[in-house]
């Protein structure tokens, strides 16, 4: 579908169909689990950012049965359908952001998704023990959830951050690529 | 219009929701429940069943007692009617293709699939008309809510494990008692 | 006029200090306390604790306004809710000022507490917070 027709998809369900809640909830909630996960593994960030996306990765395998059943949009055609899915409806639907598609590959298997705004990261600082702020991505869980989302609707995909303002860096971009396409399962007993 | 039964499959080719009410003989409605899923030894049953699902179904599970082996059975065949009608009428239209519902003497079968690939199967009298409407509503007001959402309840169902949430249970309920009253 | 501001947390442990000069009236900005003054300006405000406990219980209002005088240094203080103070050594009576600065180091102080990495009690070591601090200086004092 063309990208103002999932923008306008996107804001119609957000205006109606979805329950809000406070954003700084959710904010001090998401940051009160990344400050225990540090503490609980003492500093070990890339551990951290592997349990942040397993829990994303569990989190995408409910979230995407939700959206399919709030927005009612069938399946998406290509990769890049995906793409603007997941960016205009998607994200506008949960997080109420809309990040913005670029740097298509040129096999169009991959792109990257460019946050002007993050609000699970406002007000945020990374601890000044030198590690963090060259080992710790953030916001990784958003990585697990489109992995879980994606693979339930057919897509092996790897999602990971490139960059991030809490780092220092200019933007805040996730690099989407597709590894392949599951095929439908046969029952056992068939070809 | 009474309605026979009711299964849920998932992706992976298992049925993790049946109920099954019987009507008929006893002039109340007896639902016998159970989320069971695949033998995973016997052999899929394919085409030559079909002759006998299509009209047989319903005297079944009539006849002999609603013991788990049947139970599990009916969702075997009609999880295998189902497979095969979808994959022909793929090859037949196009991906974006799917079949809504059949009709034999016996029974209408209604069919709506989501895109993960979780398959809601309807089985109701003939003269009902097309519930893939309410099949959909299943899925979003008490499939999602209930299931999907419940942390506790499993999203991949391994072993045969199915859907046990008694909220869900009770809604399904009540929507179908609705159904068949209007 | 010069200023020596000081935040003490629950357990009277200093959580950050730092001194400035005024920057009105032609001012630098530069602090220019003696230099046999400036140990003393910790001695002076930790002091003033002990009032400060005193007057919390009776005044109603977050914002002490002046509660101690050091020769001729004031120390004015803003209170917390949740029992952080604010200490402001000060050799000038201007309270309005005063009172703005701190509602301003207050919304910095209420950032940094959202910052999941902090914790009460820590020390604000973070260089936005200081150079939020200078500014509400610049502007006010």
């Amino acid at each position: 579908m063309s990208s103002t027709k999932a923008a306008r998809i996107g804001e119609e369900v957000w205006k109606t169909r979805i329950d809000k809640v406070n954003a700084e909830l959710v904010t001090l909630t998401y940051g009160s689990i990344v400050a225990q996960l540090c503490k609980d593994y003492e500093g070990d960030y890339m551990e951290v950012n592997k349990q942040l996306d397993k829990m994303g990765y569990n989190i995408g395998l409910r979230l995407i049965e939700d959206f399919l059943a709030k927005t009612n949009t069938g399946r998406c055609i290509n990769f890049r359908d995906t793409a603007e899915t997941i960016s205009k409806i998607g994200f506008k639907v949960f997080l109420n952001i809309t990040p913005t598609v670029t740097n298509w590959a040129t096999d169009n298997k991959q792109f990257s998704l460019v946050f002007e705004e993050n609000p699970l990261a406002d007000f945020v600082e990374l601890p000044d023990d030198g590690r963090a702020q060259n080992e710790l991505w953030y916001s990784n869980i958003l990585c697990g959830v489109l992995r879980g989302a994606l693979e339930m609707v057919q897509m092996q995909v790897d999602a990971h951050f490139t960059s991030d303002v809490l780092r220092g860096n200019e933007t805040t971009e996730m690099r989407v690529s597709l590894i392949r396409i599951i095929d439908d399962e046969l029952p056992p007993g068939d070809d | 219009m009474p309605i026979y039964s009711f299964y849920i499959f998932d992706r992976h080719c298992e049925c993790i929701y049946v109920k099954q009410w019987l009507e008929r003989e006893r002039n109340s409605l007896r639902p016998t429940t159970s989320s069971g899923a695949s033998i995973i030894n016997s052999p899929l049953s394919g085409a030559p069943d079909k002759r006998i699902s299509a009209g047989t179904i319903a005297d079944q599970s009539l006849r002999t007692a609603p013991g788990r082996l049947s139970v599990q059975d009916d969702a075997k065949l009609v999880f295998g009617v189902v497979f095969s009608l979808r994959n022909m009428v793929r090859k037949l239209s196009g991906p974006e293709d799917n079949f809504v519902s059949y009709r034999t003497g016996s029974y209408k079968l209604h069919y709506y699939e989501t895109a993960t690939n979780l398959k809601f199967v309807m089985l109701t009298d003939v003269k009902m008309s097309n519930l893939r409407v309410v099949l959909h509503q299943i899925y979003v007001n008490l499939y999602v809510e209930y299931v999907t959402k419940n942390p506790l309840s499993p999203v991949e169902h391994p072993g045969g494990e199915g859907v046990a949430v008694e909220l869900f249970e009770l809604g399904l309920d009540r929507f179908v008692q609705t159904i068949q009253e209007a | 006029m010069t200023f020596y501001f000081a935040i003490i947390g629950t357990k009277d442990n200093p959580i950050y200090e730092t001194e400035f000069g005024t920057s009105k009236q032609g001012g630098d900005g530069h602090a220019r306390f003696p230099d046999e003054q400036r140990p003393m300006n910790q001695f002076i405000l930790h002091s003033a604790l002990d009032i400060v406990e005193e007057v919390q219980w009776v005044q109603k209002e977050l914002y002490l306004k002046t509660v101690d005088r050091f020769n001729n240094l004031l120390v004015s203080c803003f209170l917390t809710a949740g029992n952080i103070k604010f200490l402001l050594l000060h050799d000038s009576k201007a309270e309005d000022p005063i009172r703005q600065f701190f509602a301003d180091v207050h919304e910095a102080y209420v950032k940094t507490l959202m910052n999941p990495f902090y914790e009460v009690d820590m020390r604000i070591t973070s260089t936005v917070f200081d150079s939020k601090v200078r500014a509400a200086a610049k502007k006010y004092l």
